[in-house]
């Protein structure tokens, strides 16, 4: 080898080892800085910290835009709406100490509370307020939420306006009105600084009495203007722009890695004790390995462990299993056959045996269900027993059907999303009807996201389906009238009930709180009278939480966490967490 | 060698066109978009999908536009004349975000070895050096004490690096170190820390690992057996003189030569052990963002990926020249 060709060999070694061994370089000098919020100086780390898995680090952190469970989880640490629920699931007030409906809730006053401020002791008014729903409803937004504040005047019309700037122009000029801050006395707000701002209005287009509810939601969250509009588009990405009003502050958001919270000490109520320190695991296999280590101390606690946890003397007194958000039916398309006959869906809905499902193929984790709002929220029904599991009641209802016996009916295919676990679960559903209706049902497994886009046309939906629906907010209308009026996500299984359409426009409008939980109870029977659906289960919420952490306020609603209703209320024992 | 650098180079331009048009071509095979959401919870209405849609240029046709004006005004080609200059595309669920920020882009106050890429590139290199460091000597003593139990041992732990998928050894490592002997912590909340990279990276690389000794041991041996080597024994130069100068250089050819696409592997694969380990790399946004439908980040990280690999290729087909003196690159 010549010394030129050994020469350049050498160096292409030398190369090849540098380039390596830079890997072994300390990627930066001492503890990884974090990315901080604005502390402000009243926060400080607490010495009791929280350490939870939250599984999948949010994608986005904008109020407006956001709209995955994880990422609410982290926007209601950091800031809060002018309402928001308490342990049993009512509305109570946040921001806001009171509000108040015009005579047909066409109308709503909201009060501020004195002396509200953000996390940084700057004043937090009504003005604030207006900016962040009216940055909802702003088409420019474009938010995944956008139109759940439909009823106010103008919003929808803005939304829609598209290229003709004049419709939007007109459009916005109505949101402006009808979302507006004023003093008590109705003068015009002056801007953020105006200490006097402390009254919101805001005007629908239609009674809408349930809408004190709906402001609890994040898309109403006060983030400041100027921060988003100097960051721009991704402000949401620096901590420091995350100045809120709830009742933690931002410490480290290490995109990927953590999320620090240290409490608001200028929260308006009760500052919570601990720090949470988020991380983001999303094997659950791995985060119950490091629960068991003690490094965590809540995490969620998924099927397969389950009966690990079960059979273990102390991970099973740590187990928190309760009642979720979601309700999950056999759906029938109404529109394809043999579903058009209702005595076909009875006899369908009658052949589940639903107390077999939750113990066999959800291990307990789950609970079975006859009717459609859950146990828990405002509106479920106990008493409901109609369509439960029956096979002489099955096969009589095929008989009685226009089909005259099982012999007659046309295939049935069941279509579910793919993966490994709903194989099991459909396949635990195809046998139970062969063994109780005698009918062999095809299983059509699609991909995950390509389950979502047939499932959300009247045309591309399947003939059977399991579906679900989980609560926006605790309200029936939510439950009923967003889902099951004529138009709306009921369609895409081809449902339609003019009477029924009726009765929830009349309850959507009562004013009465008692008249209104009977109408939409009377609602809900008379969904349940045509079985369009066979209600089957109940989600349920599943965490291990370890024997030091103290006062966690668990309902329905939580979103992701246990305890995020209230995390003020929460507490460790830091000597027996240390051990 | 300079046109064969340049006509390599010039080659890259159609292979990366190739693969950005069959990587857009099957995203969109797959029914679903960017703003499909969890069937159970309310779906984006259509107001906002319009508006998202204009936003983002899904509302042009896929190929060419045959709407009038300008026919390559389509998602595609305007995709392919954007990623010439640089611009990757926006990631349609990192909203403000483009797909070149949130693979290159570290945060605030860091270097760029700490963004999602950089993690990525970090891991992969330091799996790389752990599989050579080990690997290669173990392959070489295998091979001088051939059919011993030196050699066999260095056999079944390259079978087991082969056979044992990375997400079982993963929990297996965890279970052992932390659960049991308590000796680290399982969950990593400072990754600045260097100690907090050994186990993933040891994960990583140990398929490469076995990979390495066995083509080390096999091209040993193979060596052992030419003609050369045999002189150099019969004019009696030493042991040590005849595996260094004459052995090594020509047996560590064929295992220098999958040193990049080993490495252009590793950086691409690592998405199970980022995952497992919470490491905050660029796999698990690939991953993510195919059940998201994001195309953008799609689209960005598959091209940033086939660049990788076209790159240790043509670094390959570089070095076997330096290395191999019959082998002439022109």
């Amino acid at each position: 080898m010549s010394m030129n060709r050994q020469g350049r060999f050498v160096l292409a070694m030398l190369a090849i080892v540098v380039l390596m061994l830079s890997a072994c370089a300390a990627p930066t000098a001492g503890p990884a800085a974090p990315v901080a919020g604005e502390t402000g100086s009243e926060a400080a780390m607490a010495d009791k910290v929280l350490r939870v898995n939250l599984g999948t680090f949010p994608d986005m952190l904008d109020p407006q835009k956001s709209s995955f469970v994880n990422e609410i989880a982290n926007l209601k640490m950091i800031y809060e709406g002018l309402t928001r629920q308490d342990g049993d699931l009512v509305t109570v007030p946040a921001a806001a100490e009171s509000w108040a409906y015009n005579d047909d809730a066409t109308q709503l006053t909201f009060t501020l509370r004195d002396g509200l401020m953000y996390s940084d002791g700057s004043p937090l008014n009504a003005e604030r307020f207006a900016y962040s729903i009216r940055r909802n409803i702003n088409p420019t937004t474009a938010g995944e939420y956008a139109a759940i504040t439909d009823e106010i005047v103008g919003a929808p019309e803005w939304r829609a306006c598209g290229e003709d700037a004049a419709a939007c122009e007109a459009a916005m000029a109505q949101v402006m009105e009808s979302v507006k801050a004023t003093h008590a006395d109705g003068a015009a707000c002056t801007g953020y600084d105006d200490a006097e701002c402390n009254t919101l209005t805001l005007t629908f287009s239609r009674p809408a009495p349930y809408f004190h509810v709906v402001m609890s939601l994040w898309v109403t969250f006060p983030a400041k203007e100027e921060l988003i509009t100097a960051a721009g588009e991704n402000w949401w990405l620096d901590g420091a722009n995350h100045i809120g009003n709830g009742p933690f502050v931002v410490d480290t958001l290490e995109q990927g890695v953590r999320a620090l919270y240290t409490p608001n000490a200028n929260y308006w109520g009760e500052v919570p004790q601990v720090t949470v320190d988020f991380a983001f695991v999303t094997d659950s296999a791995v985060a119950f390995e490091a629960y068991k280590n003690n490094e965590f101390d809540i995490i969620p606690l998924s099927a397969e462990d389950l009966e690990v946890v079960q059979a273990d003397s102390v991970l099973s007194q740590e187990a928190n299993i309760y009642p979720g958000s979601c309700t999950f039916a056999v759906m029938f398309h109404q529109l394809k056959e043999p579903f058009t006959d209702q005595k076909v869906r009875e006899g369908f809905a009658h052949a589940l045996d639903r107390e077999g499902w939750v113990g066999d193929v959800l291990r307990g984790l789950g609970s079975p269900t006859l009717t459609w709002i859950p146990p828990g929220f405002p509106g479920y029904d106990a008493e409901e027993n109609r369509w439960g599991y029956d096979p002489e009641a099955a096969l009589q209802a095929i008989a009685d059907s226009s089909y005259g016996s099982v012999e007659n009916l046309p295939p049935i295919t069941l279509t579910f999303s793919d993966t490994p676990r709903n194989r099991t679960r459909n396949e635990w559903l195809a046998a139970k009807f062969k063994e109780v209706l005698g009918i062999d049902v095809t299983l059509d497994p699609v991909e995950s996201t390509t389950y979502t886009a047939l499932t959300k046309d009247i045309n591309t939906a399947p003939q059977v389906f399991i579906l679900g629906w989980c609560a926006d907010y605790p309200d029936q209308q939510n439950w009923l009238s967003v889902y099951w009026k004529t138009g709306a996500f009921g369609e895409r299984i081809g449902y339609s009930n003019p009477e029924l359409d009726a009765l929830l426009v009349q309850a959507d409008t009562e004013l009465d709180p008692a008249t209104r939980d009977q109408l939409y109870a009377d609602a809900q029977r008379m969904l349940t009278d045509g079985a369009p659906v066979a209600f089957m289960w109940n989600n349920v919420n599943s965490y291990l939480v370890k024997p030091w952490v103290s006062g966690i306020v668990k309902t329905p609603q939580d979103s992701g966490w246990p305890g995020d209703i209230a995390p003020w209320t929460i507490d460790i024992d830091t000597a027996a967490q240390s051990q | 060698m300079t046109t064969y650098l340049i006509r390599r180079i010039f080659w890259m331009v159609p292979v990366l066109l190739m693969v950005a048009l069959i990587t857009f071509t099957m995203m969109h095979q797959a029914p679903g978009g960017p703003w499909d959401r969890d069937p159970s919870r309310r779906q984006v209405d259509s107001s906002t999908q319009e508006a998202l849609n204009k936003k983002f240029g899904l509302d042009k046709p896929l190929f060419i536009n045959l709407e009038g004006g300008n026919p390559l005004d389509s998602q595609f080609f305007t995709y392919v004349g954007n990623a010439i200059q640089g611009d990757l595309g926006p990631s349609y669920r990192q909203r403000g975000r483009m797909v070149q920020d949130v693979l290159f882009e570290p945060p605030k106050g860091k270097a760029i070895w700490d963004s999602r890429f950089g993690y990525s590139m970090r891991l992969g290199l330091l799996a790389l050096v752990m599989a050579a460091l080990l690997g290669i000597p173990l392959g070489i003593l295998a091979a001088l004490k051939r059919n011993t139990f030196f050699d066999y041992s260095a056999l079944f732990m390259s079978t087991i690096g082969i056979s044992v998928p990375s997400f079982v050894l993963a929990i297996f490592l965890i279970i052992l170190l932390a659960g049991r002997l308590n000796i680290l912590k399982i969950i990593q909340r400072d990754w600045s820390n260097p100690a907090a990279w050994m186990v993933p990276a040891v994960v990583l690389g140990f398929g490469t690992f076995a990979y390495i000794t066995r083509l080390t041991r096999n091209s040993m041996l193979e060596v052992m057996g030419q003609d050369y080597v045999r002189t150099a024994r019969a004019k009696g130069l030493g042991g040590r003189v005849i595996i260094t100068r004459h052995m090594l250089r020509n047996a560590l050819i064929p295992v220098m030569t999958i040193m990049g696409p080993a490495l252009a592997g590793l950086i691409t694969g690592s998405f199970i052990i980022e995952t497992m380990f919470g490491f905050p790399g660029s796999g698990r946004e690939y991953v993510t963002a195919i059940g998201n439908r994001d195309y953008s980040m799609i689209m960005g990280t598959t091209l940033i990926y086939a660049l990788l690999i076209v790159l240790a290729n043509l670094t390959v087909d570089i070095m076997y020249g330096f290395l191999d003196p019959r082998i002439k690159v022109k």
